[in-house]
């Protein structure tokens, strides 16, 4: 059965308990961040910081709003990141979930330059190019796997207004919708449930009260063209062609031999006809 | 002793080398990120580094050469782009050549036959993409929009199928069809002593040889 995170932002109060409870069970430490003058910190995702809440203030109907969204990865059905990572380093759990092998990553960074919500991460040597990417792992990490013993994830574990909750997707995107018809019915016009389609559904849905990009977050996202160009074409094409190289060199190596054996016989029989004669 | 002509100089010689060496650990630790059973040995990124290592030798060698010998370099490159009727007649008897092993069916050809001119004009051109594609990997990853890096990954694949493909057709032309056997003629030499057989060149490259003939007739 598919699991899934369900968010609501209405109920986050951005304590970022999340976030720190994230970093504890994943042992990922802290980082000295500089002030920006925002509550938000740090700025972006990191190597060491897997989620992160993001602050936005915005005006609608006259009115201030301080709304707050989860950045994290997002664990796709339709994953881009599973499909170009070329060691299988990043695949697709029986939950639905995107889960990690660190041991396997190459660190190409592929799955960075193809993740429609950019949420891979590495230390990249400028040199060497010898990096490991990280991401949420959703707490799967062998040897950490809370989904494994029975256990939420630590960010959801960890959140004191229940604005994150852990469940069967099924079941989850129905009080999603439920949610969304109750903001509707007040006058959230633009309430949407993202997440339940886009992708083909995500493992981490939210429930907005205003259309996607309010939320910073990206309307109707989509595995990038080249994805398929890349994986789904030229990649098959290129295996084909190598084949059929080969197959065509060993081909025309037995029929030139032997066309050249046929040749060379004719000409020693004409030259004994020669030599006779 | 039979007599001799120099085809490829020494420094000609150590660039192609260099330059093949080199193409031919970046083509075998690209091959593991391409073929996915063989994607486990790319883990950790040691196929990568080896990979960036050959790449520096693979981009800066022909740079060196370019630098070092430019009239001869652009003879070279002249030469690939020089195109006459003989190579017309090369694409014509090309079947009845190297299927059929009718050497009398080809036409005198130059210094480069066409199939070597052609290779020769890829390597250029594949450099060139090879070069473009992955220095955006190298230097712009995470700086530059995603949508280059993506296209950027494409590029690189395919050149890499065209050139990796022409580098097995080149290989066994030169050392592995029957015309070409024994592998102590011909081409092989050419490339590895850098000298062939008068009898080698008068019949595998008669225009060529027609040309030193006839140099040499005005130098004496």
């Amino acid at each position: 059965m598919e699991k899934a995170i369900l968010f609501d932002p209405a109920l986050c109060t951005a304590c970022r308990a999340c976030q720190v409870a994230c970093k504890q069970w994943n042992a990922n430490g802290a980082v000295q961040t500089t002030s920006r003058g925002s509550y938000e910190n740090p700025s972006d995702l990191t190597p060491e910081t897997w989620l992160k809440i993001e602050f936005r203030e915005v005006e609608r109907n006259g009115n201030f709003d301080w709304l707050f969204t989860r950045r994290a990865c997002m664990h796709c059905t339709d994953a881009a990141c599973v499909r170009v990572c070329p060691t299988g380093a990043l695949r697709h759990h029986e939950l639905g979930f995107v889960t990690y092998h660190k041991d396997l990553c190459s660190g190409c960074g592929y799955c960075r330059d193809f993740c429609p919500f950019d949420t891979p991460r590495s230390e990249r040597d400028f040199l060497t190019g010898l990096a490991k990417m990280e991401k949420c792992t959703l707490c799967m990490t062998p040897g950490l796997d809370r989904v494994a013993a029975g256990y939420e994830p630590a960010c959801v574990k960890s959140c004191p207004t229940d604005a994150l909750k852990y469940g069967g997707r099924g079941e989850l995107s129905a009080e999603g919708r439920k949610r969304i018809q109750a903001l509707q019915a007040r006058g959230y016009t633009n309430a949407y449930l993202y997440g339940e389609k886009e992708l083909g559904g995500l493992h981490v849905m939210y429930v907005l009260g205003d259309s996607p990009e309010v939320y910073g977050l990206p309307t109707d996202p989509k595995v990038p063209p080249a994805t398929f160009a890349w994986k789904d074409v030229l990649q098959p094409l290129g295996w084909a062609v190598g084949a059929l190289t080969l197959v065509g060199l060993g081909l025309n190596y037995l029929v030139a031999r032997k066309t050249k054996l046929s040749r060379e016989r004719t000409d020693k029989k004409e030259e004994g006809n020669a030599a006779r004669g | 002793m039979q007599q001799e002509v120099e085809k490829y100089s020494k420094s000609t010689r150590i660039l192609h080398w260099v330059h093949a060496g080199s193409f031919a650990v970046l083509f075998l630790t690209g091959l593991v990120l391409f073929i996915p059973p063989l994607g486990t040995l790319a883990q950790d990124g040691w196929s990568r580094l080896l990979h960036r290592v050959a790449a520096v030798i693979f981009v800066v060698a022909p740079l060196i050469y370019l630098g070092m010998y430019w009239e001869k370099s652009m003879t070279a490159i002249r030469e690939a782009f020089t195109w006459g009727k003989e190579d017309f007649g090369w694409m014509k008897a090309g079947y009845r050549y190297y299927f059929q092993c009718d050497e009398e069916a080809m036409p005198p050809q130059g210094h480069m036959n066409t199939g070597q001119k052609m290779w020769w004009l890829l390597v250029m051109v594949s450099w060139a993409g090879f070069l473009i594609t992955g220095a955006v990997m190298w230097f712009a990853k995470t700086l530059a929009p995603p949508v280059f890096l993506q296209w950027a990954v494409f590029l690189h694949d395919l050149v890499f199928i065209g050139t990796g493909v022409m580098f097995f057709v080149h290989i066994y032309m030169s050392v592995g069809h029957p015309l070409v056997h024994p592998l102590r003629e011909g081409a092989w030499n050419s490339m590895f002593r850098g000298k062939v057989s008068v009898h080698y060149a008068r019949t595998h490259h008669g225009k060529w040889f027609e040309e030193i003939v006839r140099s040499q007739g005005k130098n004496s």
